[in-house]
């Protein structure tokens, strides 16, 4: 309980009291003893693992995830003075969701999501949610360009949802929850896949939000820039709460170690486990020379040159949007140069089919649910590999690239039911099965709690110390410097050394 | 001058509507080559007329097999092969429906490529149409790019995992099945995803609604609606006045 009496007396924003919440059909409870409850203009941060609830808890909050519709909860929601009790009975309360949505606003954490997919411009968009509420034209009017004005859409009105980078599709979700004014905000990992100009504008969009007194929930798996600013933390491990309060109480703990967090002062790759750089003569196993891509003057890559080493680790990092993804997909042949040649274990990749030159490029995919068509995981992890090893080898190497990322316990699931972090881990799994001698990841921290980012880290110095040749393309510098051999920065179309591991 | 979408679908309605009743095939033919002239025209003659073949080739070859064959009132036998004959009233036939479904398909393909669908979903919603029938209508008009869009995505991925497609109808219809679970699949479970998000939107909300975006209505083309439509009815009543005693006696 907060000391002071003002605190006290005041109703909080919101309050939820779970004793428990299962799905239909699950024996066990998705989440158990967990309380929160937030004050107006208060920034809250719900931290914990993959799979430890924090979705589930924010879904639920925000009315994603009713009781009696999609599972079945025991406990209490309060917004403001009004409190509703569920007993997990049929006489259970029913939350109206385009009601309740109206105070509590909710941001996936895939902001793609959000979106009608019926509207043809970002102010038509923003203007959905007011549609359906019958809010007048005029009015209508007002709110949409206060809003796109507090997130930073203004430029971007008439802009199609559909073809925003990033960064701008995540401020544009954040805003089609912030239209509706609801007392309280909820935003799932925001800060994910964000470069770092998208990440000061969130911040001082949720600055914003803080001083117009809304209340905002943070649901992440790291100590990021968001959660530091945090007045209190809630702290969940395997569907319920281990720890709360305030940052400097938990900053360091063993709370926050053990439910997989990554960050404050919670290392993640230990950069000792990397092999050492491979010997400047080695034959190089990928070769870009003068690689030319893109439409009009200006082009997205413009004589870009590229040479990695066997057991050498390549980090690649660039803002949104500057051609990093493009580049990766060069490596396997998926997208083909207007200019230059891409050699791969010496051989020019030119006229041959993709799916050959698969057996020696791994890609990652920067989003895993592309990546993923199977029925169950270890399907998944089997695809093309009896042609590729043998039938006979092929559910060894399945079972093995399983282990390697973690994943060993859940070779039966549907993918598609996986959390995010577990898809790129399945994904990251589906190309070291293949064993390839080049591997391309494309943003493979993104999502990973700390246990994740270890597996990931262990699966990549493998790969090199038995020869692979690692490129990897992320935004997270620090990232890059403790897990690879040379830093690349991609800019105006080309590569430019930027760090070199023992130089610095 | 820009088409409201009502107009744009009365046009095509009735169009569809009059050259079945009119039972013609020079009508049809004509309606089917002014859709096609206009397609090219709008810039999307290519990809009317891709939809169309693939709509009506099976569709013509069932009719030519049927009617081209087994006509029971056919006289003037062409040829025969047992109980199979081909009569020149049966090929008659198996033309006249032939160029009467690819006229209705090729004007309502028209329609369905140009239409904008945002502003066809404000000119619903200004009727009091039910949103939730206009979601549907809408999802069904951008569903064909939105699967081309992932089917690109998921054989993307499993080229990226050692398929390789060859080039050839068979090679292409095996990929394609191993494509078409996970697309089915992947629609379902974005479905399941959408339906919580609009929830959170308000979208099922009852009610009125207000709209953001606002669409011209000159006099003209709502004239132009009501004679169309009244035209239209005059042919349907006519064909069934002079069709039904013939039918009937026959």
């Amino acid at each position: 309980m907060n000391a002071s009496g003002r605190a006290t007396s005041a109703p909080p924003a919101a309050a939820v009291r779970i004793v428990s919440f299962s799905f239909h059909g699950d024996a066990g409870a998705a989440l158990r003893d967990i309380r929160l409850s937030v004050q107006p203009g208060s920034l809250t941060a719900v931290l914990g693992g993959s799979g430890s609830g924090k979705t589930t808890l924010g879904k639920v909050l925000a009315g994603w995830l009713r009781a009696g519709h999609s599972g079945i909860l025991r406990g209490s929601l309060a917004l403001g003075a009004d409190v509703l009790e569920f007993d997990g009975a049929s006489g259970d309360p029913r939350i109206d969701p385009a009601a309740w949505s109206g105070r509590v606003g909710y941001v996936p954490q895939d902001a793609g999501a959000m979106l009608s997919s019926v509207r043809s411009t970002v102010a038509e968009e923003l203007a959905f949610g007011l549609e359906n509420r019958a809010v007048p034209r005029l009015e209508m009017l007002r709110r949409v360009s206060r809003t796109a004005e507090l997130t930073g859409l203004s430029g971007l009105m008439e802009r199609d949802p559909a073809e925003l980078s990033g960064g701008e599709l995540r401020r544009l979700a954040v805003a089609c929850a912030v239209i509706a004014e609801p007392e309280v905000l909820i935003l799932d990992e925001p800060l994910a896949s964000l470069d770092a100009a998208g990440g000061r504008q969130l911040r001082t969009l949720v600055d914003g939000l803080l001083a117009a007194g809304t209340a905002v929930v943070l649901l992440s798996q790291a100590v990021d820039a968001l959660a530091r600013r945090a007045g209190h933390w809630l702290v969940l491990d395997g569907g319920t709460a281990t720890a709360e309060g305030s940052p400097a109480e938990l900053a360091g703990g063993p709370h926050l170690r053990d439910a997989g967090i990554v960050g404050a002062g919670l290392a993640a790759a230990p950069p000792q486990a990397l092999p050492a750089a491979p010997a400047a003569a080695a034959a190089p196993v990928l070769e870009l020379r003068g690689i030319g891509f893109g439409y009009g003057p200006a082009g997205v890559l413009r004589g870009l040159d590229l040479t990695v080493r066997p057991g050498e680790i390549v980090a690649v990092t660039g803002p949104n949007g500057s051609g990093k993804s493009t580049l990766l997909r060069h490596f396997n042949g998926l997208l083909r140069p207007d200019a230059g040649e891409v050699r791969v274990q010496g051989r020019s990749i030119d006229g041959i089919p993709a799916g050959r030159i698969a057996a020696s490029v791994g890609l990652l995919f920067q989003q895993p649910r592309d990546q993923l068509f199977e029925r169950t995981v270890l399907r998944e992890v089997g695809f093309g590999l009896p042609r590729l090893v043998g039938a006979g080898a092929a559910a060894g190497r399945a079972h093995e690239a399983l282990a390697a990322v973690g994943l060993s316990d859940a070779a039966g699931e549907h993918p598609a039911e996986l959390p995010s972090s577990r898809q790129r881990l399945l994904a990251l799994a589906t190309v070291l099965a293949r064993r390839p001698a080049v591997l391309a990841l494309d943003e493979p921290t993104v999502g990973l709690d700390r246990h994740g980012l270890e597996h990931l880290a262990d699966a990549v110095a493998a790969a090199a110390a038995r020869g692979a040749g690692v490129v990897m393309v992320t935004h997270d510098l620090d990232y890059a410097r403790a897990s690879a051999h040379r830093v690349l920065a991609l800019d105006g179309g080309t590569l430019r050394e930027t760090w070199r591991r023992g130089s610095a | 001058m820009r088409l409201h979408p009502l107009t744009a679908l009365t046009a095509a309605g009735c169009a569809a509507v009059t050259t079945t009743a009119a039972g013609s095939w020079p009508l049809s033919l004509a309606v089917a080559l002014a859709a096609v002239l206009l397609a090219v025209r709008a810039g999307v003659g290519r990809r009317v007329l891709a939809s169309a073949a693939v709509i009506l080739a099976p569709l013509c070859l069932s009719l030519l097999v049927l009617h081209g064959l087994f006509f029971p009132e056919g006289h003037t036998v062409l040829a025969q092969w047992g109980p199979a004959r081909v009569t020149t009233e049966g090929l008659g036939f198996a033309l006249e429906l032939a160029s009467r479904t690819a006229a209705s398909v090729l004007v309502l393909l028209l329609f369905s490529f140009t239409v904008s669908v945002p502003d066809l979903l404000t000119a619903l919603a200004a009727r009091r149409i039910p949103p939730q029938f206009s979601f549907v209508l809408a999802s069904t008009l951008t569903l064909v790019p939105a699967m081309a869009g992932r089917l690109e995505k998921i054989r993307q991925a499993q080229e990226a995992r050692g398929l390789v497609v060859r080039r050839g109808l068979l090679p292409r219809l095996v990929a394609a099945r191993l494509q078409a679970v996970p697309l089915v699949l992947g629609l379902l479970e974005d479905a399941g995803v959408r339906a919580q998000a609009l929830d959170a939107r308000g979208f099922g909300a009852a009610g009125p609604r207000t709209s953001y975006r606002q669409l011209q209505d000159p006099p003209r083309q709502q004239i132009f609606r009501a004679v169309a439509l009244l035209l239209t009815a005059a042919a349907v009543v006519a064909r069934l006045v002079t069709a039904w005693p013939a039918a009937v006696l026959a």
